[in-house]
């Protein structure tokens, strides 16, 4: 250091011509000061900035802050110690970034991968639906419109019910809890995705019925008819044809909780009506203000 | 300690500034300087900062010393980083030498503020900073942020 007073005048500052102002010249540290206001995006971005940046942008202590507080416990429960134990901080938020498959594939995990939260997904092969083994009712389609590659299809049905569970340890947060279902079956056909109407039926008789409860006591239920009760031939339904994010409610994890079981489920069990024609795809636990920024189609 | 002591500080170029000890005590590496330099310490030189920038330095330690419950202390802070990006620079650099952690916090969050949405290039040609990387730098950089997807 030691500059001269070649940047002394008091108005209209120049740039020393000597050095350059001063941000190419910042130590490490300081760099590394500011990318705590940064998201891990920007971060990777600037890292592209000069050697100081770089070096900042690969810094534990700014990862670490980016990380969520359990991050550890959460790596625990999901893969072996040797593919974690000598990552620095930055590789360790890279590897969670990605959705992390466990409980033998059926549920997966990631961060987000702007403000580092942790979001759950639970696949239909993880829950208890009744009647699955029965061909007859439901069948398991292989598809790619599943981040599993495979939602269960019900052909039809008088008792209809998904549960589930998932226990995890999830960082302090409020959570929205979300069952994602498409009405109508899909296939291609020259290349082009068609819809089939033919078994959707029974879903604007009764409502839906949608709940959740946690190991803390929170409860939440919901309550929707999943197709529209009246159908203009015209524009026909929006409700059909596409995946739809029913949103069964929210419920919040304090510092304090190590592990917070979720129970949930969908039900439509009036067996006066036989109903099907729909796949369910997966229950997504997603914090809830990551959930409205990006505007999922919400009930 | 009475607060009637006032300690010297001295730049880099040689200006002195005199200020009450409560108000040099604000930055630690005084506070650490004072406490094992011996009574004799009047005089502390910070060759790191230059005379302007220490001079506003000074001038947030004295406001967040003097009256560090006031209403209008958000409102200070909020006007006292809006300088160009150069001084602003200073003042993170300034911040960090002389551990000053409420103005390091302030100055590296409107820093911060001053690169979102905008690209690396508009960055260098904002902030005057040289790129340094060699091509087989700059290749191994792709590959190393390309899990990120938004990059």
């Amino acid at each position: 250091m030691g500059a001269s007073s070649s940047n002394l005048t008091v108005t209209g500052l120049r740039p020393s011509t000597r050095t350059g102002p001063c941000l190419g010249d910042m130590p490490e540290s300081c760099v590394a000061c500011m990318f705590t206001y940064l998201s891990p995006p920007e971060i990777c971005s600037l890292a592209r900035l000069n050697r100081a940046f770089r070096g900042a942008a690969s810094s534990d202590t700014v990862w670490e802050s980016k990380l969520p507080h359990n991050y550890r416990d959460l790596l625990d429960l999901i893969m072996p110690p040797e593919r974690y134990r000598n990552l620095c901080k930055k590789d360790i938020f890279a590897l969670l970034s990605r959705p992390v498959p466990f409980d033998d594939g059926n549920k997966e995990v990631w961060l987000d991968m702007v403000t580092g939260r942790v979001c759950v997904s639970i696949s239909a092969k993880a829950m208890a639906i009744t009647g699955i083994e029965d061909r007859r009712y439901w069948n398991w389609i292989h598809t790619e419109e599943s981040r599993f590659n495979i939602a269960a299809y019900l052909q039809q049905i008088w008792w209809f019910e998904a549960d589930g569970s998932v226990k995890f340890p999830f960082p302090a947060d409020v959570y929205t809890l979300s069952f994602r279902t498409h009405l109508g079956k899909f296939s291609k056909r020259l290349g082009r995705r068609v819809c089939s109407f033919e078994n959707t039926h029974g879903w604007d008789i009764k409502p839906v019925r949608f709940e959740l409860s946690t190991s803390g006591g929170q409860d939440s239920c919901a309550e929707c008819f999943l197709d529209d009760c009246d159908k203009d031939e015209i524009t026909g339904s929006y409700k059909r044809g596409y995946w739809v994010e029913y949103k069964v409610g929210e419920f919040i994890v304090s510092a304090s909780d190590p592990a917070t079981e979720i129970r949930f489920s969908m039900k439509q069990i009036d067996c006066t009506h036989s109903k099907g024609g729909i796949y369910v795809d997966n229950v997504s636990i997603i914090p809830s203000d990551l959930k409205k920024s990006r505007r999922m189609l919400l009930k | 300690m009475t607060s009637s002591k006032t300690i010297v500080l001295r730049s880099s170029d040689g200006a002195t500034f005199e200020v009450d000890e409560a108000v040099a005590l604000h930055s630690l590496m005084i506070k650490h300087r004072i406490e094992t330099g011996g009574a004799d310490s009047t005089t502390i030189d910070v060759p790191e900062v230059t005379g302007n920038t220490l001079s506003k330095v000074i001038e947030y330690c004295k406001k967040h010393v003097e009256a560090p419950n006031s209403d209008d202390l958000k409102s200070f802070d909020t006007d006292f980083v809006k300088v160009d990006q150069a001084v602003l620079c200073h003042l993170a650099k300034a911040s960090y030498y002389m551990n000053i952690k409420g103005l390091l916090d302030l100055s590296s969050k409107t820093i911060a503020d001053m690169f979102k949405g905008k690209t690396v290039e508009q960055i260098r040609e904002t902030f005057h900073i040289k790129n340094d990387f060699t091509p087989e730098e700059e290749e191994e950089l792709r590959k190393e942020n390309s899990w990120n997807l938004f990059v």
